[in-house]
């Protein structure tokens, strides 16, 4: 429990108008973007990093539970504070520190949007590819812990690939430095990607530095409809085996195209199973090129219909069907839970049908979005939380996808995170020895626990 | 108490934090509470019976701009606003209006009597500045800067009917207050550009604010009585239209007015008919061709959108064409000519803190395009922007009032 004492302490270090206590307050950050709620007992909003470190030298001398916490848009209650005691919300620390065009990286504050520093890289020709679905609200500190992907996943990878160093503060309030401003560096542990996709349980990262690409010139969409879910899965899978690198490889399955239907009315075929959203990315003579070879790819493959945007605002508009799908499905019913298994990309069709065959068992209404070049599936699962019977069905639906992944090869979560949304699978996974393993590193960052208590390391079985 | 289909609004909201960035509030405080989820939660909270209209509570709901920005991005399709005007009422209908909010209201739907002598330079002033007294501002407004009242209400001014010969066209004209009281240039610049056009038009001397102001502050029962008053008024089919220049006015008469009478449980045909006649004067103005008579205006000019233009009625594009026939005025999109201004109405006045921050990031954007005009539809985005102006030079007109100037008016 917080005291009055250690309270009038981080009173000293922040003023009082950067800690909230009230109860409205405290039930504006009971919640993240998972289904769960815990209350925390204060809100904190330090402005630098020596703030920080102050915060958790007094949290970790009083043994004070600290949760650090981004935009708070997580899929697995990660920044939750699951024990009480306090979050450490680091949405104040939000500045671009800088851009170096040079030798391109850029600093920035945990803050900082990740859409906001796209555009700012953007305007002077380089390009942070990491480009999760939240990527207009989420912190680039919050997209570190979680490791997160998106939709470029299949040519340009995830977070944990474009990190060169970071500024973090241990629970003890030491501030360290990982990595360096250099494209390459070999010394000592990768402290920086072990800290990346750590969920926020070692250290509370207070500046970043990313390595960008250049801009790509040009960009090509292109859109495939198909009759059969086999055909649209057997294409992704012949596009990766065949070596063509598409920037962006996304599947919709037939619920989410009756969804776009119903609400947005684009005129897609209502019969079709499948469609294909494609970009490919480069020179403006090689993105012609790629494009008509996959467009052909696709046809080969038994695509009933093709079409490759000609101009920036045609694939914006073949665009307009893919970004509008999961608001499409999310209207349907009150809640809409998103599940993220992934799995080898030859096993995407048969993971899609299982899918579908696993909903219709347990009586629950899934939808199939994947970022089907990384085989990474996002079954939308259609639910009310108030119902109490239903949400039996969809957490054993969840359940039996999770055990097929596995046993193809697949993992529990290709991007969300475990949280204390999967924990309770994690053993299927990960071996004892390993968990032991990180729990031991997990002892020698925080000796105390009081960082991210609650996490996917003590709820694991 | 709020109705079971804005109450169920709140299990909408998947809690994916998607309207976080984009609310201009949030931006500025960066803390939940300001946020739009942050608002929708609190509101579950109450209607769960876990939270109380608490003082705190209330603070919070009212540090929303009714921009609707949330509502247009949520992927749930939750009609946030709605949720919040709601919920407003409901807290209004327990606690009643604060004094200040009282007499302006009182004010403007006629139950109290202006000063003896309105219309004196300076004496609208000092009633405002009485309610609202803060370092001689207006919330962010300084009053010297953006307060000019009419010398004499517009409704006065004018005749009921504007005749032309042979008449192209005839429509029904909804004055809203800040042209009856404030800002009579726009009025007769609407009237100047439709007679131009060969339209007469009518001005029902009748009519009264539309209330909106007072239903946003969360009593709509203050408002009924207009909103009856402006339905019978303005709900006539011998007219081609109901044109509005206010995007306040404008939100009023073709969206609230329905919402607000379904939700009192009163009837809705008139007002729905109504609703389906009223026009944005730049929508009307679409379907003129104005070839040959538009003379230069030389300049650079810049628009800004008003959130009840372009998110309450989804008017967009007509301003900017009506801007670009123009000749010798060059259009200059600013950056983030969607984000609200800050204004807000009674906001500015009730959270001037907030509202600082999101203006100065507006002006800066129109003062980037290097413009000699900026123009928007809504007096008060014109007030709050005019007011906060850095550099001279800059003139803050309605778009309308640069289409009579290129007419010769």
């Amino acid at each position: 429990m917080l005291n009055e004492k250690i309270l009038r302490e981080f009173e000293t270090i922040l003023g009082k108008e950067r800690i909230l206590t009230s109860k409205e307050d405290m039930l504006s950050y009971a919640y993240d973007a998972y289904v769960e709620e815990y209350l925390p007992e204060a809100v904190l909003f330090p402005k630098t990093t020596a703030e920080v470190s102050q915060i958790m030298k007094a949290a970790n001398t009083n043994r004070v539970f600290v949760t650090p916490r981004g935009a708070g848009s997580g899929l697995a209650g990660c920044s939750l504070a699951k024990k009480g005691g306090v979050v450490l919300s680091l949405t104040m620390m939000n500045h671009i520190l800088e851009i170096n065009k040079p030798n391109r990286y850029a600093i920035v504050e945990p803050g900082v949007v990740v859409s906001e520093f796209q555009k700012e890289v953007e305007k002077i020709g380089l390009f942070y590819p990491p480009d999760p679905g939240s990527s207009m609200v989420a912190t680039m500190a919050g997209t570190v812990m979680m490791n997160a992907g998106g939709m470029r996943g299949i040519k340009y990878g995830v977070t944990r690939d474009y990190l060169l160093g970071l500024e973090a503060v241990l629970p003890s309030g030491e501030i360290i430095q990982t990595g360096s401003l250099t494209a390459k560096d070999v010394t000592g542990y990768d402290l920086t990607r072990l800290i990346c996709g750590s969920e926020g349980t070692l250290a509370v990262v207070t500046r970043i530095i990313v390595k960008l690409l250049p801009k790509p010139k040009a960009r090509r969409t292109l859109q495939a409809i198909y009759n059969s879910i086999d055909q649209a899965g057997t294409t992704v899978a012949r596009i990766v085996e065949e070596g063509i690198i598409p920037a962006t490889l996304e599947l919709m399955d037939k619920m989410i195209i009756k969804a776009l239907e119903d609400f947005a009315h684009l005129g897609l075929p209502l019969d079709a199973e499948a469609i294909l959203v494609i970009e490919v990315d480069g020179d403006p003579e090689s993105v012609d090129k790629q494009a008509g070879a996959i467009a052909e790819f696709c046809r080969g493959q038994g695509a009933r219909d093709v079409r490759v945007a000609q101009s920036e605002k045609e694939s914006e508009q073949l665009w307009v069907a893919r970004r509008g799908a999961f608001g499409a499905v999310a209207r349907m019913r009150p809640a809409c839970v998103i599940e993220d298994a992934t799995v080898p990309v030859s096993f995407l069709t048969r993971a899609i049908k299982e899918v579908i065959t696993i909903a219709q068992r347990n009586q629950v209404q899934i939808a199939v979005l994947a970022h089907a070049g990384d085989g990474n599936l996002h079954p939308l699962v259609l639910c009310d939380l108030r119902d109490k019977e239903e949400m039996k069905r969809v957490d054993k639906a969840m359940d039996e996808i999770v055990d097929f992944a596995i046993s193809v090869g697949g993992v529990l979560s290709g991007e969300h995170g475990i949280g204390i949304a999967k924990a309770k699978y994690l053993s299927r996974q990960i071996s004892p020895q390993v968990l032991n393993l990180m729990r031991a590193l997990k002892n020698t960052f925080d000796p105390r626990g009081i960082l991210n208590p609650g996490s996917f390391l003590e709820c694991a079985q | 108490m709020i109705s079971k289909t804005i109450r169920e609004e709140v299990y909408n909201c998947i809690k994916c934090g998607i309207c976080l960035t984009p609310c201009p509030v949030y931006k500025q405080r960066l803390m939940e509470p300001f946020s739009p989820r942050g608002k929708v939660q609190l509101i579950r909270n109450i209607l769960e019976g876990r939270l109380n209209l608490s003082e705190n509570f209330i603070r919070i709901l009212f540090t929303c701009l009714l921009c609707e920005t949330c509502t247009v991005n949520c992927p749930s399709g939750l009609k946030v606003d709605f949720l919040m005007k709601a919920m407003r009422t409901e807290v209004i209908d327990k606690f009643g209006l604060s004094e200040e909010k009282k007499v302006l209201f009182e004010f403007l739907t006629g139950q109290r009597p202006l000063p003896a002598n309105p219309f004196r330079e300076g004496a609208l002033n000092n009633i405002l500045t009485a309610l609202f007294p803060i370092k001689g501002k207006a919330g962010t407004d300084p009053f010297n800067k953006s307060l000019h009242p009419n010398g004499q209400s517009f409704l006065n001014m004018v005749s009921e009917v504007i005749k032309v010969p042979q008449p192209k066209g005839r429509v029904l004209y909804f004055t809203g207050c800040a042209t009856n009281y404030l800002d009579g240039a726009v009025g007769r610049a609407t009237v100047d550009v439709l007679s131009r056009l060969g339209v007469e038009v009518i001005i029902p001397k009748e009519q009264l604010c539309c209330g909106l102001p007072i239903f946003f502050a969360g009593d709509p029962k203050m408002a009924l009585p207009n909103i009856l008053k402006n339905v019978a008024l303005f709900n006539r089919q011998d007219v081609d239209a109901v044109v509005v220049e206010c995007a306040t006015c404008g939100a009023a008469l073709k969206k609230e007015y329905p919402h607000i009478l379904r939700e009192m449980g009163e009837k809705t045909d008139k007002a729905l008919a109504l609703s389906q006649k009223v026009m944005d004067i730049s929508q009307y103005l679409m379907r003129f061709d104005f070839g040959g008579m538009l003379r230069p205006v030389p300049g650079r000019v810049t628009y800004h959108d008003p959130c009840h233009l372009l998110r309450s009625q989804g008017v967009k594009n007509e301003p900017r064409s009506l801007l670009r026939k123009i000749p010798e005025l060059e259009f200059a999109e600013m950056d983030g000519a969607d984000v609200c201004c800050g204004g807000g109405g009674i906001f500015q006045w009730e959270h001037p803190e907030i509202s600082e921050g999101i203006t100065a990031r507006k002006i800066e954007n129109i003062e980037n395009t290097g413009a000699t005009f900026v123009a928007t539809g809504c007096p008060s985005c014109r007030l709050q922007i005019s007011g906060n102006l850095k550099k001279d030079g800059l003139e803050v007109v309605h778009p309308v009032q640069l289409l009579a100037r290129s007419l010769g008016g």
